[in-house]
């Protein structure tokens, strides 16, 4: 599991030797908040505006409280003598749209969100231009981790992971800089999405607290949510992505494995992060301010399944875990109702895994889609398109998003690709980048991610 | 036993090792220098006795082979070479440090002093963000030795905190977009001496930070720009021995 860690270390290494001129350079991709106006009285406030003006006007709080400095402090502004950064999108989640042939895609990386035509198919040394792009920060687009479109409206449910703390509402066919129609604030480390049209909740995954949370598929603002599952005995521990059985009336869980026990009862320590701005709320979960002192653990990666009302400390049902299951940074997860299979988009396989719905133990997976031809790079979310039977695969490491037939095994090329960068471009992974060091031995700078 | 939710690591390189916080499991991995693949952890301090709930960063200390750990209301200090369930050898906590949320630390040991990235303790848990300077083996409710902090010091959401020796410097990042620099001797309300990258440079929401004083070079890691920024910085490289 090092390789993550060390793939960055490496993509910077290798950036530093062997940089795509066009990758590199200091360029500013970001547009750079110059002012925030008050609204005049007489402009309607929806609701997501308010949200965008909130994050904006803390933006600008936190620029503006550097402004200005001491004469005495002599200011070296830059630029930088190098810069390591990628300038492409960095696929992260996908979510394909058979009903009006498209799909969604989020960039973590440039903080996009992309709808291509579900035929494209970019030659490898060409870029396919998206149909539409989400970005801007009335979006308030940063790192979303997931996406998922729903059936009937195209709608784009997209949650954000860390920055933003706020899951963002597309009305189908929006674009450019546009407000989300609804901005719901999640807990911190909100990662997974999945969507039960017939119950219309929302449940989503968070990874901090290892939690699942049960919101409303309508839930704005400041709702709570419906339901929590937290505890010692769930079996979550950083939980990924997130797939529903209707069927079967379950839930799937992608886990790494570590996890610490929270008590509420514990007195809160201060000055630790918590769950974020929601302790308020009921259903919130329990921060790392409620967390019991060296309580943590790794459990090793595991698919765990629950069913679909659990809450509180429930048990799941039954857990997929064990070393013939090859599971390593299960990530993004998809369901097939009519199959009967889990799809899991493996991190560090790089591998699609497919196990039967009722898999459970040391289960090894029905179907491994893995190998050169596969193209898989990273992948860290997976889709299925039960129209025109494909498997769509995000690949993080690859700048790509990759089309199989839906029962592909073994090392299957993809059908189709979509490509956010020629497919010689560096793929860096650098994913909110909150720490470095550097290796004075080696000349090397290390960045976790 | 890494994941991808990784807020801190370090080097050591009279050992050769590098330092990785685990949050989620409550646990410091140690792996080689050389590390690469899926290699596992050469040593593991994680359990019951290690009192560790909220790390995201580490500061190692290659002289006196110490693990230096901030977390919110305490920092814990662990022997480098432990591994398994270990207490930590000290624990600088109390109401006479006059921190809470520290963030961030960093070691010196050849001034002897830590620098603690905190926020000053107050009863309306609203204190101003300070830098909080110990003797570097301040053991329990210990008062700092100084406090850097106020209006003029700009101190803001503290990054990664580095320490040039030589020099005399403490670095920081500050999510206000720019790296700042104060003499180790500072103390109160004093603005930085330095500022690297910014205001209105291209940092955006700096985190990561490191030194390189042999090729003149602070390195930047930003959140916002997902990149890795080096300033090349040979003004600053150098011992400081006039005061402002």
């Amino acid at each position: 599991m090092m390789r993550y860690f060390l793939g960055a270390v490496i993509g910077a290494m290798l950036m530093v030797s062997h940089v795509d001129p066009e990758a590199a350079g200091a360029s500013g991709i970001h547009g750079r908040l110059v002012r925030v106006d008050a609204l005049p009285p007489d402009v309607c406030v929806w609701p997501a505006a308010v949200q965008w003006a909130e994050q904006t006007a803390g933006r600008q709080g936190r620029r503006a409280a550097a402004l200005p400095l001491d004469d005495r402090t002599r200011i070296y502004a830059g630029p930088p003598a190098r810069t390591v950064q990628d300038r492409f999108p960095a696929f992260a989640a996908v979510a394909v749209d058979p009903a009006r042939d498209e799909v969604v895609l989020t960039d973590e990386n440039l903080f996009q969100v992309f709808a291509y035509n579900r035929l494209d198919n970019s030659p490898a040394d060409a870029v396919t231009t998206p149909k539409r792009v989400l970005a801007g920060e009335h979006t308030l687009i940063e790192f979303e981790s997931g996406v998922h479109v729903d059936p009937a409206s195209g709608d784009i449910i997209a949650p954000n992971n860390d920055t933003v703390d706020t899951l963002v509402v597309f009305k189908h066919g929006s674009s450019g800089d546009a407000a989300p129609i609804r901005a719901l604030k999640t807990p911190h480390g909100t990662f997974g999405i999945a969507v039960d049209d017939r119950r219309n909740e929302m449940f989503l995954t968070t990874q901090h607290d290892a939690t699942v949370v049960v919101f409303r598929k309508d839930a704005d603002k400041d709702d709570a949510p419906l339901r929590l599952l937290q505890g010692d005995d769930t079996g979550l521990g950083d939980p990924h992505g997130i797939a529903i059985d209707p069927k079967k009336d379950v839930f799937y869980v992608a886990n790494y494995g570590s996890h610490a026990l929270r008590r509420a009862d514990r007195e809160v320590r201060t000055g630790v992060p918590g769950a974020g701005k929601g302790r308020d709320k009921a259903n919130w979960p329990l921060g790392r301010e409620l967390a019991v002192p060296g309580s943590g653990t790794n459990d090793g990666p595991s698919i765990s399944i629950h069913a679909i009302t659990a809450k509180g400390n429930d048990k799941p049902l039954r857990v997929i875990k064990g070393s013939k299951t090859q599971l390593n940074w299960p990530t993004g997860l998809a369901f097939d109702a009519e199959r009967r299979e889990l799809f899991v988009a493996n991190d560090m396989g790089p591998s699609i895994l497919v196990f039967d719905a009722d898999a459970a133990g040391n289960a090894a997976p029905k179907r491994v889609l893995k190998g050169p031809r596969t193209a898989l790079a990273h992948p860290t979310s997976v889709s299925l398109d039960g129209k025109n039977h494909e498997l769509w695969v995000a690949n993080f490491g690859g700048h790509s998003a990759t089309a199989y037939p839906i029962d592909a095994d073994g090392d299957t090329p993809p059908l189709r690709t979509i490509r956010s960068a020629p497919a010689s471009a560096p793929s860096l992974m650098i994913g909110n980048p909150g720490a470095l060091t550097y290796d004075s031995k080696r000349e090397e700078i290390l960045v976790p991610n | 036993m890494l994941g991808r939710t990784m807020h801190g690591v370090d080097y050591d390189a009279r050992r050769d090792e590098i330092v990785v916080p685990q949050q989620f499991g409550q646990a410091i991995l140690i792996f080689r220098g050389s590390a690469a693949g899926e290699t596992k952890p050469v040593r593991v301090i994680q359990g019951s006795k290690t009192m560790l709930t909220a790390l995201d960063r580490v500061a190692v200390d290659g002289v006196n082979d110490e693990i230096y750990v901030p977390e919110g209301d305490r920092v814990l200090v662990f022997d480098l070479l432990a591994d398994g369930n270990v207490a930590p050898k000290r624990v600088l906590s109390g109401p006479d440090t006059g921190f809470t949320a520290a963030g961030s630390v960093a070691v010196d040991p050849s001034h002897n002093i830590i620098v603690v990235g905190a926020a000053a303790r107050s009863a309306d848990g609203r204190g101003l963000p300070e830098l909080a300077i110990f003797d570097r083996t301040a053991n329990g409710n210990v008062k700092p030795k100084r406090v850097i902090t106020g209006a003029k010091s700009r101190l803001n959401d503290t990054g990664n905190i580095r320490i040039y020796p030589e020099g005399g410097l403490v670095f920081t990042t500050q999510q206000t977009g720019y790296v700042a620099v104060w003499s180790l001797d500072d103390d109160g309300d004093v603005p930085p001496r330095y500022t690297v990258g910014g205001p209105n440079g291209l940092l955006q929401k700096p985190r990561g930070l490191d030194l390189d004083p042999r090729h003149n070079a602070v390195i930047v890691s930003d959140k916002q720009l997902n990149a890795v920024l080096t300033y090349e910085m040979p003004q600053l490289f150098q011992p400081i021995t006039s005061s402002r």
